[in-house]
């Protein structure tokens, strides 16, 4: 079970026909680092042309440019990254960050936990994990490059993030996933239906780990770049029912998520949930889940 | 911690951290804050604001290290126009010529900071020669020592 016609009949049955898509590069403004037109204007007068990505806070799709966006001056100094569009959202769904203690538990090569401090604004904690050490050095080097200052990295396996013995108010689970044909051109290609299940019982076990280290009442932030129901709402639906979680109803770019998958109906609470179907950006799939407090 | 305190008497001025904020790791320093002291485990990766490392005897500092030392209005500096601030992020030397303002030491030998028009700091070199005025615009004035740039050649060498 796989080729490209294999998933686009899949995608079908969600309610989407298949597009090619073109990603545009997007960039994002450390507001902890400096003021937003002044970069903007630093920019413009490097040859950048930019324009407001409308459903994101500092996020800008590079239109044009004279110049490499990823070797400016105002790059390596940290006052902007480079993220793809829908992987700005997951960071800002949390309600309040502030002073909080956060996990970024698969978090390399960085961008999110960057993000994360910056909506942060350096205060709190961040513990970020990764379970590879080569790209723990790419992280280190990012949080380096944009001065972040509250974070602690270890090398760990998100599995296994109650080895930390730390209790966490938000949890963000941007996990490992199969990714998705537009951001791969050989995604059709190179995956098949038993790989994208490997992925979701992995993404299961992070899953169940998490809730354990969230505080009750605690935000947990799920997201994946994979289009595929069983690393996304599947896995949500498993959540729920096994996990003390629930969903909460986002309010961010992307559709309400399906609750019927290939003829199994999941709980309508799914239906809290983004799916982003690529085109003005990559494919992605948000949801929050909040722990039940003691009392629920 | 002695080896950062030398290392930014270098360019004329004192930088006292508090002790118990700074931890070392192997040969590399990291500066942390309370609530990240109160949640560390020995078996950190990295943490807080990177200082620098040892090798040697010598210590090589991290571009935040240098970004605290510029705060300092004391410390040596130069500030560079756009064309010598893209040569310089490149690996390269900075010319009299490309120097709008020094500060501090000027002597031959001496380190010295290297800042962009926003008085932000891309890094640092050594004096080559003493004055503007006995060596003129076309002569080298700080070689290079470490530059913003070496983001980009680390993950080259990857």
């Amino acid at each position: 079970m796989s080729g490209k016609e294999f998933f686009v009949n899949r995608y079908n049955e969600l309610g989407w026909k298949y597009k090619p898509v073109l990603l545009k590069q997007a960039i994002r403004i450390n507001t902890m680092n400096a003021d937003e037109n002044e970069v903007i204007k630093r920019l413009k007068a490097r040859g950048v042309e930019l324009e407001k990505i409308p459903f994101l806070l500092n996020g800008y799709w590079v239109t044009k440019s004279k110049v490499s966006v990823g070797a400016t001056t105002e790059y390596l100094l940290g006052l902007y990254s480079i993220q793809e569009a829908a992987a700005q959202i997951p960071a800002t769904i949390f309600t309040d960050l502030r002073d909080r203690t956060v996990l970024d538990a698969c978090a390399a090569p960085g961008g999110k936990t960057i993000q994360l401090a910056d909506l942060m604004r350096n205060t709190g904690a961040i513990i970020a994990l990764d379970v590879e050490k080569r790209r723990l050095t790419a992280l280190s080097n990012q949080l380096e490059r944009c001065r972040v200052k509250n974070a602690i990295v270890y090398f760990c396996d998100a599995r296994q993030a109650s080895n930390l013995k730390v209790q966490f108010d938000c949890v963000l689970l941007d996990v490992p996933c199969s990714g998705n044909f537009a951001a791969d051109k050989q995604w059709f290609k190179n995956r098949t239906l038993k790989d994208i299940e490997r992925n979701a019982a992995v993404q299961r076990n992070i899953l169940a780990e998490a809730a354990k280290i969230v505080k009750p009442d605690g935000e947990i932030v799920y997201s994946t770049c994979s289009l595929e129901p069983e690393e996304n709402e599947l896995n949500m639906d498993w959540a729920i029912r096994n996990l003390n979680l629930k969903t909460e109803k986002l309010d961010c770019y992307g559709e309400q998520a399906p609750t019927d998958i290939y003829g199994k109906k999941l709980d309508s609470s799914i239906g809290n949930c983004r799916r982003i179907w690529p085109g003005l950006t990559q494919g992605f799939f948000i949801c929050k889940l909040r722990k039940r407090a003691r009392s629920e | 911690m002695k080896p950062i305190a030398d290392f930014a008497k270098h360019f004329g001025t004192n930088l006292s951290l508090d002790e118990r904020f700074v931890f070392k790791k192997a040969n590399r320093y990291f500066l942390i804050n309370e609530k990240l002291r109160s949640l560390i485990s020995d078996d950190f990766f990295y943490a807080g604001t990177y200082l620098g490392k040892d090798k040697g005897d010598v210590f090589f500092p991290s571009f935040s290290l240098l970004a605290m030392i510029a705060e300092r209005k004391e410390a040596n500096s130069v500030v560079v126009d756009d064309k010598s601030e893209w040569l310089f992020i490149c690996g390269r030397d900075v010319f009299w010529r490309g120097i709008n303002k020094v500060t501090g030491m000027r002597k031959k030998g001496e380190l010295t900071l290297v800042l962009n028009t926003y008085g932000e700091c891309l890094g640092f070199g050594k004096m080559t020669s003493d004055s503007k005025v006995k060596q003129g615009g076309q002569k080298v004035a700080v070689e290079n020592i470490s530059d913003i740039g070496d983001f980009l050649r680390r993950e080259r060498r990857k």
